[in-house]
């Protein structure tokens, strides 16, 4: 078990998310940085599913309530056990009653926190996975807070593996291809999107990522009956500020859909934190 | 004008078909008949197929299918004619509800109708889910009374109660949770419209009919 004794202002519980209910307004959550948890799940020899503590904006600690083998990644932080800084990447032991501790997170927008056994949540819909909007799945469909006790899955006894895992690079260049209503721009407004930079703006959380920069003009004003969308939708309402689609974000909408970021690029872009660049590529 | 219906990718983990540039109900069965003859398909590597007004999502997993192939499997479910008649496995459903909402004296000020009119239009008829999305167990519901048709409100209200019943241009709705919102609630029902422990989740599902009853105290 594991008591959450200085909760970070934002932390769920995620796995690999929850498909299969779009059709019912159910976007299909997940971990922002799925790349990294499948990475980190493999290094402790979890099953790739595994849920695993999404951590972000902050420090805070957590509690072990009995040997546990604990790897970090996705964003770098600055982590300590019981005092002593950690690596990042590593199958870490932590004895029953040690204390991670997590500093001040360095780069990158989600921490993960991944234990062997995963983390035990009731399954909701297929996932474990927390909806904050619906108030559904992780622990009881809410951010962690001080207090709050996380069950681990039964552990196999497999020996602690030596290696790093390979999470995401963190880098600001992500590569799209066209989105459905691509025409409906000009090339004013494709030279923005491919030529410039920009930024990620504060306004920014797991429905949906805004941008910063140039505005994007659409050839008219395009109302488009609701159409399902996607994470990593770049759509670009009247204001000609884009938001992309995020885990958590609608499943249907109606502004137009400019491009849409590879499914490959998903994780590097989740980890883009407000104010920090990014330049589009698109694959044809 | 391309020939329709289109398939565009939508990213590289689903395709858009776009079955019509307008929006009518025939349309919505063109739609809704092409997603249960794709879900027929029962393909582990399609993850969601998702109707909309003109639209259809069909979402599949990148590394066990090439979207060449979806396209491959979908096309000719779209293409024939006969293929595309609609399907009658839609649900009929009653909704019992309070007209007790903040808005409902407003609405009848703005139509120029009385709180009795508004809820005799709003209840007589019967009214068909274009589709359902943007939240968890949210139907769009059409179509209303072309005399209780109102702009939405100028500022949203930042939350609104589950179950609230709601107006807004040619629609109607029920809230499933407390949510900002911009449409003229005029009623509530205690009916959940959303809920995790039941399958399917929603309540209304898209190509299904609804009728708003008077739930008298």
């Amino acid at each position: 078990m594991i008591t959450v004794t200085s909760a970070p202002p934002f932390a769920t519980i995620q796995d690999l998310g929850r498909p299969g209910y779009r059709d019912c307004g159910v976007p299909p959550s997940g971990l922002a940085d799925r790349d990294s948890g499948m990475a980190l799940n493999a290094l402790l020899r979890n099953d790739a599913n595994a849920a695993m503590i999404e951590w972000a904006v902050a420090g805070g600690a957590l509690r072990f309530e009995a040997d546990s083998a604990v790897a970090i990644g996705g964003a770098e932080a600055e982590c300590f056990v019981d005092g002593r800084p950690i690596n990042m990447r590593t199958c870490v032991w932590i004895h029953a009653g040690g204390e991670l501790r997590v500093g001040r997170i360095t780069r990158g927008r989600f921490l993960l926190i991944a234990v062997r056994g995963g983390i035990e949540v009731p399954i909701v819909m297929g996932s474990r996975s927390t909806l904050l909007s619906a108030a559904l799945g992780g622990l009881e469909g809410r951010r962690l807070r001080n207090g709050d006790t996380l069950s681990i899955g039964e552990t196999s006894h497999a020996p602690t593996p030596r290696e790093v895992a390979t999470t995401v690079k963190l880098d600001g260049t992500v590569h799209v291809v066209r989105g459905p209503q691509a025409q409906l721009f000009d090339s004013a407004a494709w030279d923005a999107l491919l030529g410039r930079e920009f930024v990620v703006s504060q306004a920014s959380d797991r429905t949906g990522f805004r941008l910063e920069g140039p505005q994007l003009r659409c050839r008219f004003a395009a109302a488009l009956p609701s159409e399902p969308t996607c994470i990593g939708a770049i759509q670009v309402p009247d204001s000609g500020e884009p938001i992309v689609i995020m885990h958590d974000g609608p499943t249907i909408g109606g502004y137009p859909k400019m491009a849409v970021i590879r499914s490959a690029w998903i994780s590097r872009f989740a980890q883009l934190v407000p104010g920090e660049k990014v330049r589009f590529v698109i694959d044809e | 004008m391309k020939d329709l219906p289109t398939i565009v990718p939508l990213g590289d983990e689903a395709l858009l078909v776009t079955f019509a540039e307008t929006i009518s109900w025939d349309v919505g069965e063109s739609v809704r008949g092409a997603a249960a003859r794709i879900r027929e398909l029962s393909r582990a590597e399609i993850t969601d197929v998702v109707p909309s007004y003109t639209t259809l999502g069909v979402y599949f997993d990148g590394s066990a299918i090439a979207y060449a192939d979806v396209v491959a499997l979908v096309a000719p479910l779209l293409a024939a004619e006969e293929a595309l008649a609609p399907r009658s496995d839609a649900s009929i459903l009653e909704i019992p509800v309070r007209y007790d909402g903040p808005d409902l004296e407003e609405v009848a000020e703005r139509t120029g109708l009385t709180v009795d009119e508004v809820i005799a239009r709003h209840s007589k008829r019967s009214y068909r889910a274009y589709a359902c999305g943007f939240q968890p167990g949210f139907a769009y519901l059409g179509d209303l009374d072309e005399a209780l048709a109102l702009p939405r409100r100028a500022s949203p209200r930042l939350r609104v109660p589950p179950g609230s019943v709601a107006i807004a241009g040619m629609q109607t709705a029920v809230y499933p949770l407390q949510t900002p919102g911009g449409w003229h609630i005029i009623g509530s029902t205690s009916l959940r419209m959303f809920d995790a422990t039941r399958e399917p989740p929603a309540l209304i599902r898209p190509g299904d009919v609804v009728r708003f009853v008077l739930d008298e105290p």
